[in-house]
């Protein structure tokens, strides 16, 4: 690993998807969220912090936006000139959507961040300079910056004994995200490589998934067109690299799936499922 | 004077010859792995350390063990073609030669003492990797080993190329340097039998 090879290799990971993007992709990890049985219960947030050594800041640093959820539930008002019962809540759950042509990637000065051939939008810990670019360039605002040491003070012992040996624990001045539990991936990718042959769809279910007690995030891989994942995404009629959908016609109300900035021509790699509502 | 020079050039024939000998010979050894008809080639990680001698509770002679009695790495440390990890046996494994086997030794009457009072001896690690990295041992020896047809009972040879040649020391020391340039510049050479060059395949 020189310096020659990343400049010269600079450009295969920089790509948009207009030009293919990272043009070998093995698998192209994806989500859909269906938020019409999304109750908001935060259960997936939950997981999402054990499973991935999340710290938890406390009242004063989340009131500064120095949380460090990778995954955040949105609430949004439906009916905003209504009293709190009749609002109408809905839930958002909102993650990295490990953008196929991401904005974050171009930015970052030392290719800390970069597309791996799963599809996936890595943040390489160790590479980090924590210059905090890919973060202002986020249009999800899912980048999380450690601005403390937390593996000081967040898991006092005996608490240290749940952290998940499988990811690091992230130290100061470094950028974290959701990684797709990548974890999981590569112990499933390991798993199927030893028994030669490929991921099966339902081999991988990210932290968030296990743990949704609807069943509303499903994950797998869109390379894969049996996966559920995958039919799901045709069935809505979302595709990867088209941005300008003309939405059809209300009237078909089947049709729900939407990816969220679609327009920035960013690609994000999770489509949500638009919630049904009685017309009022 | 001048029957002492043709001596001495005869010594110096002798000794050209001796050397030639001892070329040819180490060239042969050197081959003789490469003799082993395996499926493919693999390359060899390349990279010296100069490790610091750990001092483990009891000090375990790798040296006996495998090259005095030809015992296979994997008879103890059987987790290597399962698991991420080698794995340190657990006592009950030594126990189950040194029940009977060299019962007088003051290493194996400690080893007992551990095993009598079931305590397991605290074993230092060695080789240890950063935690940000993710190693498994099983696809490497399914590559290395396994896959290549690469006879098991000369896996010593390819645990060697991380582990150095254990067969010549009593407690293992690091002998390679096991950093990230050790790593990659192996994956690379191997790059045609699959070796990953992503950054997230290893740094987690």
């Amino acid at each position: 690993m020189s310096l020659d090879n990343i400049l010269n290799h600079w450009s295969d990971y920089r790509k948009g998807s207009e030009e293919g993007g990272h043009h070998d992709y093995e698998h192209r990890w994806a989500m859909a969220i269906n938020l019409d049985i999304c109750n908001g219960c935060n259960a997936c947030s939950t997981a999402c912090y054990a499973e991935n050594n999340l710290a938890v800041v406390g009242k004063e640093r989340f009131e500064k936006g120095q949380a460090m959820h990778w995954l955040r539930i949105e609430r949004y008002w439906d009916q905003q000139d209504k009293d709190y019962p009749e609002q109408g809540a809905s839930f958002l759950p909102m993650m990295c959507q490990h953008c196929g042509s991401a904005t974050c990637e171009p930015v970052c000065p030392v290719a800390a961040t970069y597309h791996t051939p799963d599809g996936l939008n890595a943040q390489v810990y160790n590479r980090c300079i924590g210059s905090r670019y890919c973060s202002n360039n986020c249009p999800f605002r899912v980048r999380y910056f450690n601005f403390y040491s937390y593996y000081e003070s967040a898991w006092p012992e005996p608490m240290e004994q749940q952290l998940n040996p499988d990811i690091s624990v992230r130290d100061k001045g470094v950028m974290e995200k959701c990684t797709f539990c990548v974890q999981r991936i590569r112990t499933a990718k390991d798993k199927a490589k030893m028994e030669d042959r490929e991921v099966q769809d339902g081999e991988v279910m990210t932290a968030c998934a296990q743990a949704c007690p609807t069943s509303a995030i499903v994950f797998g891989d869109t390379m894969d067109e049996n996966s559920v994942v995958s039919k799901l995404w045709k069935k809505h009629q979302v595709e990867r690299g088209v941005y300008a959908k003309t939405k059809l016609a209300k009237k078909d109300k089947d049709l729900r799936g939407y990816r969220i900035f679609e327009e920035l021509n960013v690609d994000p790699s999770v489509m949500y499922l638009d919630r049904v509502r009685e017309d009022i | 004077m001048a029957a002492n020079n043709r001596s001495a050039n005869l010594n110096v024939q002798h000794r050209k010859g001796f050397v030639l000998a001892w070329v040819f010979g180490m060239v042969a050894l050197l081959l003789a792995p490469a003799a082993i008809a395996t499926k493919y080639d693999v390359n060899a990680p390349t990279g010296t350390h100069e490790g610091e001698d750990v001092a483990q509770p009891i000090e375990f002679p790798h040296n006996i063990h495998v090259k005095d009695n030809g015992i296979n790495c994997m008879y103890c440390h059987t987790y290597a073609r399962r698991s991420k990890v080698a794995g340190i046996p657990p006592t009950s494994k030594c126990m189950g030669c040194h029940k009977v086997i060299a019962t007088d030794k003051p290493r194996i009457k400690k080893l007992t003492e551990f095993w009598t009072n079931k305590t397991p001896p605290p074993w230092k690690k060695v080789h240890d990797l950063p935690d940000f990295v993710h190693f498994t041992h099983e696809i490497h020896l399914k590559k290395l080993v396994f896959d290549r047809d690469f006879p098991v009972e000369n896996v010593k040879e390819v645990c060697a190329f991380c582990h150095g040649e254990l067969e010549n020391m009593t407690v293992a020391k690091k002998v390679k340097p096991l950093n990230m340039g050790f790593c990659v510049g192996c994956h690379i050479a191997n790059k045609e039998l699959g070796a990953p060059g992503d950054c997230w395949k290893c740094h987690k």
